[in-house]
């Protein structure tokens, strides 16, 4: 069934801004002040911000041109086709679940925090159990979302803009002027800054939320481009505020308490920190939810396609709901929320790279879809055309590679888990390709192999050939890993199997 | 009670299948605590500092190979059930 067409500009704008602010703001500042940048913090927002906008005009044109659901997969798709809109999907999806797990630490962070400001007696066991906090949360959003329940993201936008304000107001109310922020040290000079801004850069992904909800925008072709620009200009001078204010306030140092509420408590004593860590608790929840049925929407398109099992697109008999891809996702989501709060910047590096490298894949269909189909009616085009793309595909880039530059151990640890996490990706691809058969009996042959192998390396170790001394355990042991593999070789090498997918 | 040779390939799938999954499970978990130096593992079974990296790879491709060759048969034998 086709949804009904029915929010104007203004609801496309707070869509816009509703998918932007959120627990990000209330996580990602603590480390990037702290570890990274300094007070640099502010020109890694700004940087951010203008790279951000740099790649929405592409966004903008992209969604103008095809406004169908599906956004950076449709868009890749019809650039490239095949693989790379697999992987565009696939690292869409990578980058949902890494943020769904860093929502849900936030969560278990801001309440740990509150806690500590109203029952300080069960804060220690409370910030003992992080992780576990942040399983139930998730356990319980995704029997919710398997139940079908939504809720209000527009309303929670409000309540943040107006904390935000009050925060804004109360902080620029103490007089703070520039010399009081930017005098800071940077502690890890320029690059720094530049590793903040790719660390930070999750705080504005959520805009793309405008187009995958371009389906139910009037007049797309004119609406979704203007919202996205709109929010996105909107949400630069509204973060360095934020940013401004609670650099201003909190010095450089070690602390146990998150950044934001830290700032917030220190202008308004008493009340800051806990209405931070309210704020904190609905957004991370707030997103969790989302991410959940985003990444569950996801798997189910590419299922759609073919390129995953069609088991992802089973509906719940009594919800009517996509119970299988919200439980596969969910189970990864609480595996990755094992790593607890301080596993938070590796979560945020993981999540910042998936989504800046689709970032930079959609630049790309924005270029090759300029050659490849130059008749395409585009009620929006991306200006400085093609500075703007490239630039786009460039500063990508360059966010990926400073914090590696710098030797970031959680940057480095993102970003080969992202690697070992694609090559499983390119080959559920080439899975999809060759069919099961084939793989069945190369999987066969290998078993085989090593079945052989290990009976021959038991004979040459008993006959001395070979000069090691096995006890008896170990040699049954081979001897039945041996005979297992040679069994298991042969009844998937000689079985007949159609393709599943 | 009558077993065709398709039931016994199947029975056969099944068995073979599950503890060849469950070797290549206990395989990379192996290699998971061997990389973690757990219980002392490493000084255990005096593995050399500089051998640990191939140790772990034959580990994980072994793992892995019988992981999924393991739910290959399984898959086979559970078909009709």
């Amino acid at each position: 069934m086709k949804m009904k067409r029915e929010l104007g500009l203004f609801d496309a704008v707070m869509m816009g801004l509703s998918g932007s602010i959120g627990f990000e703001i209330f996580v990602l500042m603590d480390y990037a002040y702290f570890s990274l940048a300094g007070s640099g913090m502010v020109l890694a927002l700004l940087l951010g911000g203008l790279i951000n906008l740099l790649i929405m005009f592409s966004y903008c044109e992209l969604s103008a041109a095809i406004p169908e659901v599906g956004g950076e997969y449709t868009y890749t798709k019809a650039a490239y086709g095949g693989l790379v809109a697999f992987i565009s999907g696939s690292l869409r999806w990578l980058a949902s679940v890494f943020g769904a797990a860093l929502a849900a630490l936030t969560f278990a962070q801001q309440l740990s925090y509150l806690f500590l400001r109203v029952a300080p007696a069960i804060e220690g066991f409370v910030s003992a159990q992080t992780s576990l906090i942040a399983i139930i949360v998730i356990i319980i959003l995704a029997a919710l979302d398997v139940k079908g329940v939504r809720k209000a993201g527009m309303m929670i936008v409000t309540i943040f803009l107006a904390i935000f304000a009050i925060f804004l107001a109360s902080g620029l109310w103490r007089g703070l002027t520039p010399p009081d922020v930017l005098p800071r040290p940077l502690p890890e000079g320029l690059s720094g800054v530049l590793s903040a801004a790719a660390y930070m850069f999750p705080m504005f992904f959520g805009m793309r939320a405008l187009v995958a909800g371009a389906a139910q925008i009037k007049n797309p072709e004119k609406n979704v481009p203007r919202a996205i620009l709109l929010s996105a200009l909107l949400i630069v001078p509204l973060y360095l505020g934020v940013a401004y204010v609670a650099v201003g306030v909190v010095p450089l140092g070690v602390y146990d308490e998150p950044f934001l509420n830290l700032a917030a408590e220190n202008i308004m004593p008493g009340v800051g920190g806990i209405l931070f860590a309210i704020a904190g608790m609905v957004a991370g929840l707030s997103a969790l939810g989302t991410s959940i049925a985003v990444q569950s929407s996801i798997a189910r398109g590419m299922s759609r396609d073919g390129y995953l099992p069609k088991i992802l697109l089973s509906v719940h008999r009594r919800y009517g709901t996509p119970y299988v891809a919200t439980i596969a996702g969910s189970l990864f989501i609480m595996f990755l929320s094992v790593v607890g709060v301080e596993g938070v910047p590796f979560l945020g590096y993981a999540a910042s790279f998936g989504s800046i490298l689709v970032f930079a894949l959609v630049n790309l269909s924005l270029l090759r879809l300029r050659k490849k189909k130059p008749y395409l009616k585009r009620a929006f085009k991306a200006p400085l055309y093609p500075f703007t793309p490239i630039a786009g595909v460039v500063m990508s880039l360059v966010l990926l590679v400073s914090p590696i530059l710098l030797e970031n151990f959680y940057a480095i640890s993102a970003l080969m888990s992202g690697l070992g996490l694609m090559v499983l990706v390119l080959l559920t691809y080439y899975l999809r390709m060759v069919g099961r058969y084939r793989v069945r009996i190369a999987v066969g042959g290998i078993s085989l192999g090593m079945g052989i192998f290990t009976a021959l390396l038991i004979c040459l170790i008993e006959t001395g050939f070979v000069p090691i001394v096995l006890s008896p355990v170990s040699l049954y042991v081979l001897i039945f890993i041996s005979v297992i593999s040679i069994l298991a070789g042969l009844l998937n090498v000689t079985a007949r199997t159609p393709k599943i997918f | 009670m009558q077993i065709s040779i398709k039931g016994i390939r199947k029975i056969l799938a099944a068995v073979v299948g599950t503890v060849q999954g469950t070797l290549g499970a206990l395989a990379v978990a192996f290699s998971c605590f061997l990389y973690v130096n757990f219980f002392g593992l490493q000084e255990i079974l005096k593995v050399p500092a500089g051998f640990l990296p191939l140790y772990m790879l034959i580990l994980i491709i072994f793992g892995f190979s019988s992981i999924i060759g393991g739910l290959f048969l399984l898959t086979e034998g559970l078909e009709s059930l």
